[in-house]
């Protein structure tokens, strides 16, 4: 909800700055962004009382005291003549309709009534709506017109089943199923109550005799009906949060006046339909509860002050307004004068729990200590499958209808993830997820499962370099106690997979209770503690890799060779490791293979880019005497 | 020749997901606070993830459009873990403390929200808890994770299971404040429908986004980074 700044003020004695009414909003739980005069409101959900110029007014009456500065028309109406059925009382126990007609000419709109449209960007559409839209903005009840002329008959309030097509005041068409709240005149459905009108009994520009309708409908009646047939609409959000179930008749004597305003009226009636009677609601008063509740000091007198302030009227019960809606109980009260008081002003109390000795590690910080410490990553994936077994589990309303399995391995995430990788020149990958899988064998069966992936290089040093991952490496880390041997390694087949990398893919899925304790004897299991870094981000950027050989003639050079490399620092470059050593004790000669790996997080590095950053970065070595690097010529 | 070493070879360690990182701190934090962690499943009846925790059947929450339903709309992929707080006060009798967290689940996918994503719990009945003993513990929590100089705003908020309810923010180093979790007094309807005589209990809940706070933590703009598994991305957080 949106409201010009100017416009509330009106209803407020006091005049606040925009950033007093600010903090005093956000004092009350009205959270809300300022662009220049405008302030637009996220009211929760339960404060459906507060959609509107005098519900905020009325929340902020403590601060700034509130009045209502409009003319309400007060004079007596005739009782409308209306053949009217209301077949749904506990879906709209009061309705109040208003038959009014103008003459021809229509003056400009006043001041009031244009800066809602210009400066709210809301749209002009006929005089009447112009004026219900506006009567919504500033009293918060939504109100809707049927040009007169098209209501000739019967007409009828029905929650029913529909299986017809409607086609609402914006023209759109929609096809109605299930139970609906509508109006109906001679059978035919004019009105998605609550949601939207229909095109057949809208006004036009020529519309000069209305037929306003304004109710109360059941919230649970409206709910979830404009997001079923994508109708999104100023009165069913209000509807839906619910309105004041004792406003219609002054809110549809406020439109008479704001017509008033604009034309000569010709002719009034209007007439009120009560199918089942309100419950006022009253609380006993409770100082002592509230206190309680909140750990607050507050007296007899500032209780009365702050909830006569919020509308409550205190006798020997608190009667609740009729607006309100959200209250029912002490712990809603005792919410009322935390808002008055205002959160940050209660003062803390500490709590008296005892607190806890370090958590033991479990198993699972076992496991994912004994993987990380291995030099494996943990990922987290969505559940979401393509793959439909017997046994999956089904989402009634998936996301993605390609994914509306939950899936009941780990594989084939983890799969994506080392294919996402290679993808990203990934040439020495270790996954492993630790996460529940759910299936259905006749009961839903959840199992906490540990899925572990390897394909490529086994590490990035002149040791690992050359050897691979494979059935043997993950043997030796998972199965080298043969008497809990419980992991089985498979070799995933690439034929199916879209890469064209060659390197073999194993994998091992266990469930969690098959891995004893006994498997963690033998591995010193160490704890990793946790350390908030700074993220640098991700480059999306392609990496370029080189490798070079340094030949060591003079040993005495060796060290400095290494060191050089251990300080390595670039702009461009991503990563760097030595991937090959060997001593030639014959040719007396020291051979060091390094691998450069080039990444900018702004652009495609050229290559005219890689070799100004090779030639700064290998120029300390390439100095040396004794040193040579065969093939590189720098510039 | 003797003098000759090959290069050191250095011992690379993997990571655990930032998530879990984040997660485990959390726990553990609130494990010191005197919480002990109690889990529960992630399908859960309609009864455990709305019923009961006062979320009656016309909130905009339980409709198809924000909750995943399975198994023919007989169960919903929960949507919070407050179920798990539900399934372990109906187990026990006050005074306890417990903390819950895990992955939950609701119908968004964009820039800001995932259809999985992961929440920490936690709740304390006893007699005489009260609005202030929960800021109090509150302002511990958020001490402990953004540095004794945070400067914490409490805000009147929303839900159906706590009354009072507050959203809490922290002021950012840009000088705006920033969303950091949701609290309130337990609603005694809860209570109630827990066996717990809410008359002689009272109860405080909070629960935290531990995206949000990962993202904080560690300077992530984009929640879409956890989940795409990317090593240059998982390998940074050692």
């Amino acid at each position: 909800m949106k409201f010009i700044y100017q416009d509330l003020l009106r209803f407020l004695k006091e005049q606040p700055s925009k950033a007093a009414l600010s903090e005093k909003l956000f004092q009350l739980g009205h959270e809300h962004d300022i662009n220049g005069e405008i302030f637009d409101m996220e009211i929760t959900p339960n404060r459906g009382d507060c959609l509107s110029l005098i519900g905020l007014s009325r929340d902020l009456n403590y601060f700034y005291n509130n009045e209502d500065p409009f003319e309400i028309y007060n004079d007596n109406i005739d009782l409308l003549d209306l053949d009217f059925k209301n077949l749904s009382i506990t879906s709209c126990p009061k309705i109040t309709f208003l038959e009014i007609e103008i003459d021809e000419e229509i003056s400009s709109y006043k001041p009031y009534l244009e800066n809602y449209f210009s400066q709210l960007g809301n749209k002009k559409t006929n005089f009447f709506s112009d004026i219900s839209n506006y009567i919504s903005y500033e009293r918060g009840q939504p109100t809707h017109c049927f040009d007169k002329k098209y209501i000739t008959k019967d007409l009828t309030f029905t929650n029913k089943l529909c299986d017809e097509s409607f086609k609402t005041l914006l023209g759109k068409e929609i096809q109605l199923e299930g139970k609906n709240c509508v109006f109906t005149s001679s059978g035919e459905i004019i009105s998605l109550a609550g949601i939207m009108g229909g095109e057949s009994t809208s006004c036009s520009e020529n519309t000069r005799e209305v037929l306003v309708e304004c109710a109360f409908f059941n919230p649970e009646a409206i709910i979830g009906k404009s997001i079923k047939y994508n109708l999104k609409s100023d009165a069913a959000h209000k509807f839906e949060r619910g309105v004041d179930i004792e406003a219609q008749e002054k809110v549809l004597r406020r439109f008479i006046s704001v017509v008033k305003d604009h034309a000569v009226i010709k002719k009034l009636s209007m007439k009120t339909f009560i199918g089942s009677h309100f419950n006022k609601k009253y609380l006993p008063i409770r100082i002592d509860k509230v206190n309680k509740i909140l750990g607050t000091k507050i007296s007899k007198e500032q209780y009365i002050s702050f909830l006569t302030k919020l509308g409550f009227e205190i006798d020997d019960e608190i009667k609740v307004p009729s607006y309100r809606n959200d209250v029912a109980s002490q712990n809603d009260l005792s919410e009322e004068i935390a808002r008055i008081i205002g959160y940050d002003d209660i003062k803390s109390i500490p709590l008296n729990l005892k607190r806890r000795s370090q958590l033991e590690q479990d198993k699972i910080s076992k496991i994912e200590d004994f993987f990380i410490d291995k030099g494996f990553n943990e990922v987290i994936n969505m559940p979401f499958s393509d793959i439909e077994e017997k046994k999956s589990i089904l989402i009634d309303n998936p996301l993605d209808s390609n994914r509306r399995n939950l899936r009941t391995s780990l594989k084939n995430s983890l799969i994506e993830n080392l294919l996402f990788n290679e993808r990203r020149q990934k040439d020495s990958i270790k996954l492993f997820e630790i996460s529940d899988v759910y299936s259905n064998e006749k009961k839903i069966i959840q199992e906490k499962r540990l899925g572990i992936i390897v394909s490529g290089r086994c590490g990035h040093n002149h040791k690992d370099f050359s050897k691979k991952l494979d059935r043997k490496y993950l043997n030796d880390i998972l199965n080298s106690n043969k008497n809990i041997s419980v992991f089985e390694i498979e070799e995933i087949p690439r034929e199916n997979l879209k890469t064209k990398k060659k390197d073999k893919i194993f994998y091992t899925e266990v469930l969690l209770e098959d891995i004893p304790e006994a498997f963690f004897r033998g591995h010193k299991i160490k704890e990793y503690p946790i350390n908030f870094i700074k993220y640098v981000p991700v480059s999306d950027f392609p990496s370029s890799v080189r490798d070079f050989s340094f030949s060591i003639k003079d040993f005495k050079k060796y060290n400095t060779v290494i060191s050089c490399i251990e300080k390595f620092e670039e702009e461009n470059l991503k990563d760097f490791f030595v991937f090959d050593f060997y001593l030639n004790e014959k040719l007396k000669e020291i051979k060091v293979g390094i691998r450069l790996i080039f990444q900018s997080s702004t652009r495609t590095l050229s290559e005219e880019d890689i070799q100004m950053s090779i030639g700064k970065i290998l120029k300390p070595i390439i100095d040396l005497d004794g040193v040579v690097v065969p093939g590189l010529e720098l510039n | 020749m003797d003098n000759i070493e090959p290069p050191l070879i250095k011992r690379v360690t993997g990571t655990l997901h930032p998530i879990n990182q984040t997660k485990d701190f959390l726990l553990n934090l609130l494990n010191q606070f005197g919480f002990q962690e109690v889990q529960g499943p992630e399908i859960e009846s309609e009864e455990f993830n709305f019923d009961m925790l006062n979320i009656k059947k016309s909130h905009p929450a339980r409709q198809m459009h924000d909750t995943f339903y399975v198994e023919n709309k007989k169960k919903v992929l929960r949507t919070h873990t407050s179920p798990v707080q539900i399934r372990s006060m109906l187990k026990s009798k006050p005074p306890f403390a417990f903390s819950s967290a895990g992955k939950v689940y609701r119908k968004d996918d964009d820039a800001t929200h995932l259809p999985m994503f992961h929440q920490i719990e936690g709740i304390y009945v006893d007699k005489d808890v009260n609005f202030a003993n929960l800021k109090d513990l509150i302002n511990k929590i958020l001490l402990s994770l953004f540095g004794e100089n945070v400067e914490i705003r409490f805000r009147p908020s929303y839900f159906p299971f706590t009354e009072p309810s507050a959203e809490v923010d922290i002021l950012s180093e840009n000088g705006k404040w920033l969303e950091i979790l949701g609290c309130g007094i337990i609603n005694p309807v809860v209570l109630e429908n827990c066996n717990i005589d809410s008359n002689m209990y009272s109860g405080l809940a909070l629960g935290l986004g531990i995206e949000r706070i990962a993202m904080l933590k560690y300077e992530v703009s984009d929640i879409r980074e956890f989940y795409k598994s990317n090593l240059d991305f998982l390998g940074q957080f050692k």
